[in-house]
Protein backbone atom coordinates (compact mmCIF):
# COMPACT_ATOMS: atom_id res chain seq x y z
CA UNK A 1 0.00 0.00 0.00
CA UNK A 2 1.75 3.49 -0.76
CA UNK A 3 2.71 5.27 2.39
CA UNK A 4 4.95 8.10 2.67
CA UNK A 5 8.40 6.93 3.90
CA UNK A 6 8.91 10.37 6.02
CA UNK A 7 6.85 13.42 6.50
CA UNK A 8 7.93 16.83 8.14
CA UNK A 9 4.63 17.15 9.89
CA UNK A 10 2.44 13.79 11.35
CA UNK A 11 -0.89 15.79 11.37
CA UNK A 12 -2.25 18.52 8.59
CA UNK A 13 -5.66 20.45 8.21
CA UNK A 14 -8.21 19.03 5.64
CA UNK A 15 -6.83 19.64 1.77
CA UNK A 16 -9.10 22.28 -0.01
CA UNK A 17 -11.69 20.17 -2.07
CA UNK A 18 -11.97 23.44 -4.32
CA UNK A 19 -11.74 24.09 -7.89
CA UNK A 20 -10.47 21.93 -10.49
CA UNK A 21 -7.02 19.92 -11.48
CA UNK A 22 -4.12 21.99 -12.66
CA UNK A 23 -2.37 19.20 -14.54
CA UNK A 24 -2.49 15.50 -15.31
CA UNK A 25 -5.63 16.22 -17.03
CA UNK A 26 -4.96 13.94 -19.81
CA UNK A 27 -3.57 10.29 -20.73
CA UNK A 28 0.38 10.83 -20.55
CA UNK A 29 1.62 7.44 -20.29
CA UNK A 30 -0.72 5.42 -21.45
CA UNK A 31 -3.41 4.65 -23.85
CA UNK A 32 -6.71 4.61 -21.36
CA UNK A 33 -7.15 6.16 -18.43
CA UNK A 34 -9.54 6.94 -15.22
CA UNK A 35 -10.69 10.65 -14.83
CA UNK A 36 -12.21 11.95 -11.99
CA UNK A 37 -15.29 14.01 -12.49
CA UNK A 38 -15.69 15.49 -8.74
CA UNK A 39 -13.38 16.10 -6.21
CA UNK A 40 -12.52 13.65 -3.09
CA UNK A 41 -10.28 11.98 -1.13
CA UNK A 42 -8.60 9.06 -2.21
CA UNK A 43 -7.32 6.91 0.28
CA UNK A 44 -4.57 4.77 -0.30
CA UNK A 45 -6.59 1.57 0.44
CA UNK A 46 -8.81 2.86 -2.27
CA UNK A 47 -6.05 3.00 -4.55
CA UNK A 48 -4.54 -0.21 -3.75
CA UNK A 49 -7.61 -2.04 -4.06
CA UNK A 50 -8.28 -0.13 -7.54
CA UNK A 51 -4.60 -1.25 -8.84
CA UNK A 52 -5.77 -5.22 -7.88
CA UNK A 53 -9.16 -4.52 -9.53
CA UNK A 54 -7.24 -3.43 -13.08
CA UNK A 55 -4.26 -5.92 -12.53
CA UNK A 56 -6.33 -9.29 -12.06
CA UNK A 57 -8.82 -8.31 -14.68
CA UNK A 58 -6.66 -7.73 -17.68
CA UNK A 59 -4.30 -11.20 -15.62
CA UNK A 60 -1.29 -10.57 -17.73
CA UNK A 61 0.41 -8.34 -20.45
CA UNK A 62 -0.73 -4.78 -20.07
CA UNK A 63 1.53 -1.59 -17.85
CA UNK A 64 -0.64 0.23 -15.37
CA UNK A 65 0.34 3.70 -14.04
CA UNK A 66 -0.80 5.34 -10.91
CA UNK A 67 -0.93 9.32 -11.32
CA UNK A 68 -1.81 9.86 -7.51
CA UNK A 69 -0.06 9.66 -4.27
CA UNK A 70 -1.58 9.63 -0.94
CA UNK A 71 0.93 11.79 0.70
CA UNK A 72 -1.51 13.94 3.23
CA UNK A 73 -2.63 12.07 6.61
CA UNK A 74 -6.60 12.70 7.75
CA UNK A 75 -6.63 12.40 11.51
CA UNK A 76 -9.69 10.70 13.80
CA UNK A 77 -10.33 11.38 16.99
CA UNK A 78 -11.38 7.92 18.86
CA UNK A 79 -15.08 6.93 19.46
CA UNK A 80 -17.11 7.72 22.55
CA UNK A 81 -13.88 10.73 23.33
CA UNK A 82 -15.07 14.39 24.81
CA UNK A 83 -14.10 17.30 22.59
CA UNK A 84 -10.82 19.45 23.35
CA UNK A 85 -6.98 17.60 24.61
CA UNK A 86 -5.65 18.47 20.96
CA UNK A 87 -6.00 17.36 17.68
CA UNK A 88 -7.00 13.31 16.85
CA UNK A 89 -4.37 10.32 15.63
CA UNK A 90 -3.49 10.11 12.06
CA UNK A 91 -6.07 7.52 10.68
CA UNK A 92 -5.98 7.55 6.81
CA UNK A 93 -3.05 8.73 4.19
CA UNK A 94 -5.07 10.26 1.10
CA UNK A 95 -4.63 11.79 -2.38
CA UNK A 96 -6.65 14.68 -3.14
CA UNK A 97 -8.17 14.37 -6.28
CA UNK A 98 -9.57 17.39 -7.86
CA UNK A 99 -12.18 17.19 -11.30
CA UNK A 100 -10.65 16.69 -14.27
CA UNK A 101 -7.44 14.65 -12.53
CA UNK A 102 -6.29 11.73 -14.77
CA UNK A 103 -5.46 8.59 -11.52
CA UNK A 104 -5.15 5.69 -13.26
CA UNK A 105 -3.76 4.75 -17.22
CA UNK A 106 -3.47 1.23 -18.77
CA UNK A 107 -1.58 0.60 -22.05
CA UNK A 108 -1.06 -2.89 -23.60
CA UNK A 109 -4.40 -4.09 -23.59
CA UNK A 110 -7.50 -4.58 -26.38
CA UNK A 111 -9.84 -1.34 -25.64
CA UNK A 112 -13.20 -3.60 -24.37
CA UNK A 113 -10.55 -5.39 -21.91
CA UNK A 114 -9.01 -1.66 -20.39
CA UNK A 115 -12.90 -0.64 -20.68
CA UNK A 116 -14.05 -3.74 -18.52
CA UNK A 117 -10.69 -3.36 -16.11
CA UNK A 118 -11.00 0.13 -15.58
CA UNK A 119 -14.75 -0.21 -15.06
CA UNK A 120 -13.81 -2.63 -11.84
CA UNK A 121 -11.63 -0.29 -10.56
CA UNK A 122 -14.02 2.43 -10.55
CA UNK A 123 -16.20 0.68 -8.51
CA UNK A 124 -13.31 1.12 -6.23
CA UNK A 125 -13.20 4.71 -5.91
CA UNK A 126 -15.46 6.99 -3.50
CA UNK A 127 -15.94 9.19 -6.50
CA UNK A 128 -17.75 9.55 -10.36
CA UNK A 129 -15.25 8.71 -12.68
CA UNK A 130 -15.41 8.48 -16.33
CA UNK A 131 -13.25 6.19 -18.81
CA UNK A 132 -10.83 8.20 -20.92
CA UNK A 133 -8.74 7.76 -24.11
CA UNK A 134 -5.16 8.85 -25.05
CA UNK A 135 -5.52 11.89 -27.84
CA UNK A 136 -1.95 12.01 -29.38
CA UNK A 137 -1.38 15.50 -30.57
CA UNK A 138 -4.60 17.43 -29.12
CA UNK A 139 -3.09 20.71 -28.14
CA UNK B 1 -3.69 20.62 -46.00
CA UNK B 2 -6.23 22.45 -46.90
CA UNK B 3 -7.59 25.30 -45.21
CA UNK B 4 -9.93 25.89 -42.84
CA UNK B 5 -12.16 29.04 -43.52
CA UNK B 6 -13.46 30.24 -39.72
CA UNK B 7 -15.46 34.26 -39.75
CA UNK B 8 -14.14 36.03 -37.06
CA UNK B 9 -15.12 39.29 -35.21
CA UNK B 10 -12.84 41.69 -33.20
CA UNK B 11 -13.14 41.68 -29.80
CA UNK B 12 -13.69 45.13 -28.07
CA UNK B 13 -14.53 44.35 -24.04
CA UNK B 14 -11.74 42.48 -22.50
CA UNK B 15 -11.30 40.66 -18.86
CA UNK B 16 -12.96 37.88 -17.64
CA UNK B 17 -16.59 39.13 -17.87
CA UNK B 18 -16.52 39.96 -21.15
CA UNK B 19 -14.88 36.75 -21.90
CA UNK B 20 -17.43 34.88 -19.97
CA UNK B 21 -20.40 36.79 -21.67
CA UNK B 22 -18.54 35.26 -25.17
CA UNK B 23 -18.56 31.91 -23.97
CA UNK B 24 -22.49 32.17 -23.21
CA UNK B 25 -22.84 33.33 -26.75
CA UNK B 26 -21.22 30.19 -28.13
CA UNK B 27 -18.06 32.10 -29.05
CA UNK B 28 -14.36 31.79 -28.14
CA UNK B 29 -12.16 34.35 -27.45
CA UNK B 30 -9.11 34.15 -28.99
CA UNK B 31 -5.64 36.16 -29.83
CA UNK B 32 -3.49 36.31 -32.92
CA UNK B 33 0.62 37.11 -32.89
CA UNK B 34 3.54 36.61 -34.94
CA UNK B 35 5.52 38.41 -37.54
CA UNK B 36 6.46 41.11 -34.75
CA UNK B 37 2.54 43.03 -35.67
CA UNK B 38 0.49 44.01 -33.07
CA UNK B 39 -1.56 41.32 -31.04
CA UNK B 40 -5.03 41.07 -32.56
CA UNK B 41 -8.15 40.24 -29.90
CA UNK B 42 -10.61 38.11 -32.20
CA UNK B 43 -13.67 35.68 -31.21
CA UNK B 44 -14.51 32.56 -32.83
CA UNK B 45 -17.71 30.67 -33.55
CA UNK B 46 -17.18 27.63 -30.52
CA UNK B 47 -18.68 25.00 -32.93
CA UNK B 48 -16.46 25.30 -35.49
CA UNK B 49 -13.17 26.34 -33.66
CA UNK B 50 -14.22 22.68 -32.05
CA UNK B 51 -14.11 20.93 -35.43
CA UNK B 52 -11.36 22.67 -36.78
CA UNK B 53 -9.02 21.73 -34.40
CA UNK B 54 -10.26 18.14 -34.23
CA UNK B 55 -7.17 17.45 -36.80
CA UNK B 56 -4.00 18.50 -35.08
CA UNK B 57 -2.05 21.62 -36.77
CA UNK B 58 -5.21 22.68 -38.97
CA UNK B 59 -4.36 25.60 -41.16
CA UNK B 60 -7.13 28.39 -40.22
CA UNK B 61 -8.28 30.90 -42.62
CA UNK B 62 -9.99 33.96 -40.41
CA UNK B 63 -11.99 35.78 -42.38
CA UNK B 64 -12.16 39.15 -40.82
CA UNK B 65 -13.75 42.52 -42.19
CA UNK B 66 -10.54 43.51 -43.78
CA UNK B 67 -9.69 40.57 -45.46
CA UNK B 68 -8.06 37.16 -44.56
CA UNK B 69 -5.62 36.02 -42.17
CA UNK B 70 -3.96 32.68 -42.36
CA UNK B 71 -2.88 30.91 -38.44
CA UNK B 72 -2.12 28.09 -37.17
CA UNK B 73 -3.07 26.98 -33.46
CA UNK B 74 -0.22 27.43 -30.89
CA UNK B 75 -2.02 26.82 -27.70
CA UNK B 76 -5.16 25.81 -26.45
CA UNK B 77 -6.62 26.15 -22.87
CA UNK B 78 -10.17 23.33 -22.52
CA UNK B 79 -11.77 22.99 -19.58
CA UNK B 80 -10.48 19.50 -17.78
CA UNK B 81 -13.79 18.12 -17.26
CA UNK B 82 -16.30 19.39 -19.89
CA UNK B 83 -13.18 19.65 -22.46
CA UNK B 84 -14.80 22.61 -23.82
CA UNK B 85 -12.47 25.40 -25.59
CA UNK B 86 -11.80 28.35 -23.42
CA UNK B 87 -9.39 30.54 -24.98
CA UNK B 88 -6.76 29.30 -27.90
CA UNK B 89 -3.82 31.26 -29.06
CA UNK B 90 -3.13 31.26 -32.81
CA UNK B 91 0.16 32.53 -34.40
CA UNK B 92 -0.32 34.56 -37.72
CA UNK B 93 1.57 32.49 -41.05
CA UNK B 94 2.15 33.16 -44.78
CA UNK B 95 1.33 31.15 -47.51
CA UNK B 96 4.70 29.40 -48.60
CA UNK B 97 6.26 30.14 -44.80
CA UNK B 98 8.36 27.82 -43.18
CA UNK B 99 6.92 26.73 -39.75
CA UNK B 100 8.26 24.96 -36.59
CA UNK B 101 5.59 22.49 -35.54
CA UNK B 102 4.73 19.33 -33.99
CA UNK B 103 3.54 16.22 -35.77
CA UNK B 104 1.84 12.88 -34.56
CA UNK B 105 3.42 10.12 -35.24
CA UNK B 106 0.95 7.20 -35.68
CA UNK B 107 2.15 3.11 -36.44
CA UNK B 108 0.75 0.55 -38.02
CA UNK B 109 1.64 -3.37 -37.99
CA UNK B 110 2.02 -5.47 -35.07
CA UNK B 111 4.73 -5.88 -32.53
CA UNK B 112 6.39 -9.30 -31.93
CA UNK B 113 3.89 -11.44 -29.60
CA UNK B 114 5.53 -10.89 -25.98
CA UNK B 115 5.87 -7.34 -26.18
CA UNK B 116 4.47 -4.09 -24.79
CA UNK B 117 4.93 -1.34 -27.36
CA UNK B 118 5.49 2.07 -25.52
CA UNK B 119 4.82 5.51 -26.79
CA UNK B 120 8.01 7.49 -25.14
CA UNK B 121 6.93 10.62 -27.57
CA UNK B 122 3.95 10.96 -29.43
CA UNK B 123 4.96 13.48 -31.47
CA UNK B 124 8.30 14.63 -33.14
CA UNK B 125 9.20 18.61 -33.83
CA UNK B 126 9.39 19.42 -38.09
CA UNK B 127 10.12 22.27 -39.97
CA UNK B 128 7.59 22.33 -42.83
CA UNK B 129 5.24 25.11 -45.33
CA UNK B 130 2.72 26.10 -43.14
CA UNK B 131 0.32 25.52 -46.24
CA UNK B 132 1.80 21.59 -46.69
CA UNK B 133 2.00 20.44 -43.01
CA UNK B 134 1.33 16.91 -42.48
CA UNK B 135 -1.36 15.59 -40.29
CA UNK B 136 0.61 12.79 -39.46
CA UNK B 137 3.57 10.79 -39.69
CA UNK B 138 3.44 7.24 -40.23
CA UNK B 139 5.97 4.95 -38.54
CA UNK B 140 5.64 0.72 -39.43
CA UNK B 141 6.49 -1.14 -36.25
CA UNK B 142 5.21 -5.18 -37.74
CA UNK B 143 7.29 -7.50 -36.08
CA UNK B 144 9.54 -5.30 -33.44
CA UNK B 145 11.06 -7.29 -30.78
CA UNK B 146 11.23 -7.20 -27.31
CA UNK B 147 13.93 -4.39 -26.27
CA UNK B 148 14.00 -2.60 -30.15
CA UNK B 149 13.21 1.21 -30.07
CA UNK B 150 11.87 3.69 -33.05
CA UNK B 151 14.12 6.44 -33.44
CA UNK B 152 13.32 10.13 -34.82
CA UNK B 153 15.94 9.75 -37.38
CA UNK B 154 14.07 6.37 -38.59
CA UNK B 155 10.98 8.20 -39.40
CA UNK B 156 10.54 8.65 -43.32
CA UNK B 157 9.04 12.24 -43.60
CA UNK B 158 7.36 13.62 -46.95
CA UNK B 159 9.57 16.09 -49.29
CA UNK B 160 9.84 19.63 -47.65
CA UNK B 161 9.68 18.00 -44.29
CA UNK B 162 13.00 18.70 -42.21
CA UNK B 163 13.58 17.03 -39.01
CA UNK B 164 13.77 19.23 -36.16
CA UNK B 165 13.87 16.91 -33.28
CA UNK B 166 17.02 14.87 -32.30
CA UNK B 167 17.64 12.02 -34.50
CA UNK B 168 18.24 10.14 -31.18
CA UNK B 169 14.90 10.88 -29.72
CA UNK B 170 13.11 7.78 -28.64
CA UNK B 171 9.48 7.95 -30.19
CA UNK B 172 8.42 4.27 -29.67
CA UNK B 173 9.74 1.45 -27.27
CA UNK B 174 9.24 -2.07 -26.96
CA UNK B 175 9.00 -3.57 -22.98
CA UNK B 176 8.64 -7.45 -22.26
CA UNK B 177 5.34 -7.58 -21.57
CA UNK B 178 4.61 -8.91 -17.54
CA UNK B 179 4.52 -12.33 -16.90
CA UNK B 180 1.93 -13.49 -14.14
CA UNK B 181 4.68 -14.73 -11.78
CA UNK B 182 6.42 -11.74 -12.19
CA UNK B 183 3.56 -10.25 -11.44
CA UNK B 184 2.56 -12.44 -8.17
CA UNK B 185 6.52 -11.42 -7.20
CA UNK B 186 5.40 -7.90 -8.00
CA UNK B 187 2.19 -8.16 -5.60
CA UNK B 188 4.74 -9.98 -2.66
CA UNK B 189 7.01 -7.03 -2.93
CA UNK B 190 4.85 -4.53 -2.73
CA UNK B 191 2.72 -6.29 0.36
CA UNK B 192 6.59 -6.80 2.10
CA UNK B 193 7.19 -2.71 1.20
CA UNK B 194 4.07 -1.69 2.84
CA UNK B 195 4.06 -3.81 5.74
CA UNK B 196 7.65 -2.68 6.41
CA UNK B 197 6.31 1.31 5.98
CA UNK B 198 3.24 0.73 7.82
CA UNK B 199 5.75 -0.71 10.85
CA UNK B 200 8.10 2.44 10.38
CA UNK B 201 5.25 4.96 10.18
CA UNK B 202 4.04 3.54 13.19
CA UNK B 203 8.06 3.45 15.16
CA UNK B 204 8.24 7.11 14.12
CA UNK B 205 4.16 7.95 15.21
CA UNK B 206 5.17 6.44 19.00
CA UNK B 207 8.72 8.23 18.95
CA UNK B 208 6.94 11.51 17.98
CA UNK B 209 4.37 11.09 21.05
CA UNK B 210 7.31 10.32 22.80
CA UNK B 211 8.40 13.26 22.19
CA UNK B 212 5.56 15.05 22.49
CA UNK B 213 5.03 13.89 25.97
CA UNK B 214 8.72 14.79 27.38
Amino acid sequence: MLIPRRVKHRKQHHPSRRGVAKGGTKVTFGEFGIQAMEPGYITNRQIEAARIAITRAIKRGGKVWINIYPDRPLTKKPAETRMGSGKGSPEWWIANVKPGRVMFELSGVSEPLAREAMQRAQHKLPIKTRFVKREAGEL
Amino acid sequence: MSEIAIAAERRTEFGKGAARRLRRAKLVPVVVYGHGEATQHLALPAHELMLALKQSNALLSLQLDDGAQLVLPKSVQRDPVRHTIEHVDLVAVRSGEKVTVEVVVTTEGKIAPGGLLEHVHDTITVEAEATKIPSELVVTIEGLEVGSSVHAGDVALPSGVVLLAEPELVLLHVLAAQSAEAEADEAADLAVAAAASEASAATSAATAEVEESD
